[in-house]
């Protein structure tokens, strides 16, 4: 029955082509318009690690001015970071910052060229999960006895070396030879939850040193630096001031560790309160990938506006298909009710409608998919590719599967009350006997 | 087969008929061919709902096939629509869209029959009112004639207790009105009942037993076999 | 004039009137809500920045190697630059307004942590940023060279002078505005005079709370890193950005120069959010009217050829085209009329809302009944042609018996 009844909406269509089109036509432009915001929506505000968001962990140690009410500082001071990651209690953990630097090819043929990188600990890449091409992240060791090692990304890899493996080769940043230890393979989540600061949508760094390397070679900070109290002056000033600048994140296997963990950031602000230091009242917090970035608002209201037009967009195109399928199906009550004298009782011809509005709803749902590949090369092409990464603005199966959902079960649900109302009419009147 | 005992049927509803059946009690046998009369709308309309199980009566028993419809909803309604009565519409009420093999078809999907068995009868029911050939062609293609033996074949094809026939003749011109009628003898012959409803007297005075209906009741019953016209009060 | 009658028919069909009042309702809040963001970002993006935009760029010298100075090597480049013709002058900084990135303190009108802090972006440069930078000097004077001070950033901040925006100034003293010169804020623990003040200087960040609110402070930090903000003669723009950017690259082997830009495409690179925001919505609300416009009209055919025989027989009874056509246009108008009043409330509500959760400005309250006009206007537009084929139904139809 179900593809008999499936026939029967092939030729309802072709009988009332100019209406049904025009139902697929507004279908296709409310839900298409509507996955393209769902889209930027998904990725944009969603779990760029689900496999272990729940336990990675941004560090909040509350170093801010007592004298105002504004939130925590996202970032830590040096001091703290410097204390966390010798006092190594978590699992795994790594401070990062940005910074940036010269780097001088070999050969004198490609000239010497900036680039932005990050310093971290070796710990960073099991963490985040990040894939190597070639090699492996430096050791642990590295880290403390500040060996110049570094990781470099795939893109760099291309224009330095070709793309040729170029472990152990030596690259020549800030005036100082590194060895590579290993080449990153394709990699830039988004968004790019480890570091928020200044765009969490923009591609990631290009090389990646032991953050310790960033002091102690001097090279210049990139990122976001914030200070409450201006920092004493001489050469150490900076790194004992209350400055903010680094990002701390900690893996924590399960909720044992996790309060374990909490519980030695609570003591250690507490040993420094009574240093003197930290003179806002004790707010020290551990917050995953979902709650940091929840956080930090790095959903940016633009997509959470156009969220709310889309749907008053969808709703006005789903209202119009009702009206156009009240019109489509009070036409065929002659028929209703010849297939109800001929023994379809009501839940056959209610049945019946209700393919023929999914059967419309799905055509709406592929044109739809149209209209939202067209809308995202659009806003890709709006936003330009040169001040955020915009590739993954495009459809993906999970986008694809939401849009045929939509626009059939959206449909199907606009075509209730003219279902309802057209078979549920009383046979008699409309056999037109005698 | 079809037995009504003082059936009355109000409407309550702001249609523009406000006739309705009063104490009408008829019995039809199997086999017969019963004519309904009467003037325009009104009581025959009303009838010919109430038999065909479109319309539910006020109070009143309607036994069909020794089962009695006021208990059913509309689920059991349909089904018996489905499987002992055959419609036969004035104005054919063919399906536009679906050629004739689809358009007989119809009733047999709603008895959820498998698609051989389907053909098979389908097939037959054409052959028996000789469009066999045609079976592809859509109703806009076939003349007022040959649609309403379309008409008749889906009445014909679910092997119905009766068959319910408004008007058949009433928009076909006479010859072809013949032709159609005398297809409905040699069904009758075969052993299937026919109730038909018409206003054209000529076809009534023909008829083996004739019911006329005024007012909601019935005025006069009429047999041919008997010249008398006996008239219930 | 049959208003009556013409209610109570609508009251009647509550599920056709509500199918496109709701529809013109949704496409009001939309469209109204929609072109007040669009306004409120394009005055933004309007707002200039003080500088010659047109005719300024700017570039930077990262140095390398145990063989660069960078004192030497920006006293160098100053020179040449402010010596090359074509080019008004060049004054080195750390941050460019507009361009998103640059460095920002908190002023107190006193040496008392507890005071709030007033934030303000502030410019390390030297007595030339004010020419360079195309400034109107509305009070006070620009510092002059002997001002300027040379510091390692990890030196404590000697400055004592600075020069700020009109808008700074408000904030920090508003009694006096334009005539707070002479007085004295601090920064941290040290105190600050203002000696001049200027109409208009931008911050770097072009959608923060303060973004008028900037100062020039006579301070130049010796690092690896200069950035040079260059202005030219009018026309002269394109050919010495890449003329300078060759001279400079080519004359010190021992650095490289990065981040040429303009100040137009700085502009619209930090505005290219909200412009594409403004498209976006633009695209949205075109298609909404027309969609909506396409239900209205759909829905009218369907209502008046359902009803041909009532309005043949309207025409037997005496009714002339016109009426007919009028007859349609109030009922629409009225239709309209319950779906812009919904509209209003949705409206209202969708942008009270707004504001508060993304602390944005309230919209203005001529908004919603323009909108409601316009909609009610584009409803009757849309119904004009269905209105005027129903007016042309004969009068014979009403006898036809089918």
């Amino acid at each position: 029955m179900f593809y008999y009844y499936l026939r029967l909406s092939a030729l309802s269509y072709r009988r009332n082509p100019i209406l049904s089109s025009l139902m697929v036509f507004a279908i296709a432009i409310g839900v298409g318009a509507y996955m393209v915001i769902f889209t930027l929506n998904y990725v944009m505000g969603g779990n760029p690690i689900p496999q272990k968001s729940a336990e990675l962990f941004h560090v909040q140690i509350d170093s801010g001015n007592p004298n105002t009410q504004d939130d925590p500082p996202p970032q830590l001071t040096y001091l703290d970071a410097r204390a966390l990651i010798e006092a190594n209690s978590a699992f795994r953990e790594t401070p990062t910052s940005k910074m940036s630097g010269i780097l001088e090819p070999e050969g004198d043929d490609v000239r010497p060229f900036s680039i932005v990188g990050r310093g971290s600990s070796a710990d960073f890449f099991p963490m985040f999960n990040v894939p190597f091409l070639y090699g492996t992240p430096w050791d642990g060791s590295a880290d403390r006895n500040l060996q110049q090692v570094v990781v470099i990304t795939k893109e760099l890899n291309e224009r330095l070396y070709g793309g040729n493996d170029s472990t152990g080769k030596t690259l020549r940043l800030h005036g100082y030879s590194f060895q590579i230890t290993g080449v990153l393979d394709d990699w830039s989540p988004v968004p790019k939850f480890y570091d928020v600061n200044n765009n969490a949508f923009e591609g990631s760094e290009e090389v990646f040193i032991p953050w310790n390397l960033i002091t102690s070679l001097e090279f210049p900070r990139n990122g976001n630096t914030s200070c409450w109290k201006a920092p004493e002056p001489g050469p150490d000033g900076f790194l004992n001031s209350e400055c903010v600048w680094v990002q701390y994140w900690v893996e924590l296997r399960d909720s044992d560790e996790e309060a374990d963990y909490l519980q030695f950031l609570n003591n250690y602000a507490a040993q420094q309160k009574e240093f003197g230091r930290l003179p806002r009242e004790m707010n020290n917090g551990l917050f995953d990938v979902e709650e940091w970035l929840l956080k930090q608002e790095v959903l940016p209201n633009e997509t959470k506006i156009l969220s709310a037009l889309a749907a008053m967009l969808l709703a006005v195109c789903l209202l119009n298909t009702i009206g156009l399928l009240l019109s489509k199906f009070l036409g065929k009550s002659g028929e209703i009710g010849v297939r109800q004298a001929l023994g379809a009782h009501k839940g056959s011809l209610f049945l019946q409608h209700v393919i023929e509005a999914g059967f419309i709803g799905l055509l709406g749902g592929l044109l739809g998919l149209v209209v939202a590949a067209a809308g995202l090369e659009g806003i890709k092409i709006l936003l330009g590719e040169d001040l955020m990464r915009t590739d993954w603005i495009q459809l993906n199966p999970t986008v694809v599967a939401v849009t045929l959902l939509l626009a059939v079960f959206a449909t199907i649900a606009a075509g209730f009350y003219p279902i309802w109302r057209a078979c549920n009419i009383n046979p008699a009147i409309h056999l037109k006997t005698q | 087969m079809l037995d009504m005992k003082n059936i009355r049927k109000v409407f309550r509803t702001d249609l523009v008929e406000t006739c309705a059946l009063d104490d009408f009690s008829l019995t039809v046998d199997q086999g017969e061919f019963v004519t309904i009369t009467g003037p325009s709308g009104c009581g025959k309309t009303t009838f010919l709902n109430i038999a065909g199980l479109l319309e539910t009566h006020t109070s009143g028993q309607y036994l069909l096939d020794g089962v009695d419809v006021s208990e059913l909803r509309d689920y059991a309604r349909a089904k018996l629509r489905n499987q002992k009565i055959g419609f036969i519409f004035q104005s054919f009420n063919l399906m536009p869209d679906l050629n004739l093999f689809d358009n007989i078809d119809v009733p047999l999907r709603y008895r959820g029959m498998k698609s051989r068995e389907r053909k098979e009868r389908v097939d037959k029911a054409l052959d028996s009112v000789g469009l066999f050939a045609r079976r592809k062609h859509v109703p806009a293609q076939l003349s007022g004639g040959q649609q309403q033996r379309v008409a008749i074949a889906r009445a014909l094809v679910g092997d119905p207790l009766f068959l319910l026939a408004d008007e058949p003749t009433g928009n076909l011109d006479s010859h072809t009105a013949m032709g159609v009628m005398a297809l409905l003898e040699e069904i009758n012959d075969s052993g299937t009942t026919i109730i038909m409803v018409t206003h054209d007297q000529s076809l009534a005075e023909q008829s083996k037993r004739n019911i006329h209906i005024l007012d909601g009741r019935i005025s006069t019953e009429s047999t041919r076999r008997s010249e008398e016209a006996a008239t219930v009060a | 004039m049959e208003i009556g009658p013409i209610l109570r028919a609508l009251a009647r069909n509550k599920l056709g009137v509500m199918l496109i009042a709701l529809q013109i309702a949704f496409t009001m809040t939309v469209m109204v809500n929609a072109v007040f963001i669009i306004i409120e970002r394009s005055k933004a993006m309007a707002r200039p920045s003080g500088l010659d935009e047109p005719n300024t760029f700017y570039l930077s010298s990262t140095g390398f190697g145990d063989q660069f100075n960078p004192e030497v090597t920006e006293r160098d480049d100053l020179e040449l630059l402010r010596n090359t013709p074509g080019i008004i002058d060049v004054a080195p900084t750390n941050a460019i307004p507009v361009s998103g990135s640059g460095s920002s303190d908190g002023l107190r009108l006193d040496d008392d942590p507890t005071l709030p802090a007033i934030p303000a972006a502030v410019y390390y440069s030297d007595e030339h940023a004010v020419n360079t930078m195309d400034l109107k000097l509305i009070a006070g004077e620009n510092f002059s060279s002997n001002d300027v001070l040379y510091q390692r950033p990890s030196d404590r901040r000697g400055y004592t002078k600075a020069v700020v925006s009109l808008a700074l100034a408000e904030v920090l003293f508003p009694e006096e505005g334009q005539s707070a010169v002479g007085r004295t804020f601090y920064n941290d623990s040290y105190p600050v005079q203002i000696s001049g003040i200027v109409e208009t200087l931008q911050t770097p960040w072009p959608t923060s709370s303060f973004t008028e609110q900037a100062m020039i402070v006579p301070l130049h930090f010796i690092s690896a890193t200069s950035t040079y903000l260059i202005r030219t003669e009018p026309g002269e723009r394109d050919r010495l950005m890449v003329e300078t950017e060759e001279v400079l690259a080519t004359n010190n082997p021992n650095r490289i120069i990065r981040g040429l830009k303009s100040m137009d495409e700085t502009r619209e690179e930090s505005y290219r959010l909200d412009s594409a925001m403004a498209t976006i919505l633009f695209t949205v609300i075109a298609t909404l009217v027309f969609i909506t416009s396409m239900g209205i009209v759909g829905l009218a055919v369907f209502g008046i050829n359902r009803r041909r025989k009532q309005i043949g027989t309207r025409r037997a009874l005496g009714a002339t085209q016109v009426e007919i056509l009028r007859h349609f246009m109030i009922e629409n108008f009225f239709i309209s009329g319950v779906g812009v009043s919904l509209g209003a409330v949705f409206t209202i509500g969708f942008s009270i809302m707004l504001s508060s959760l993304f602390e944005s400005p309230t919209m203005d309250w001529y908004y919603t009944p323009v909108g409601m006009a316009i909609l009610i206007v584009i409803g009757q537009v849309a119904v004009l042609g269905p209105s005027a084929r129903a007016a042309q139904i004969q009068p014979a139809i009403a006898t036809r018996s089918i």
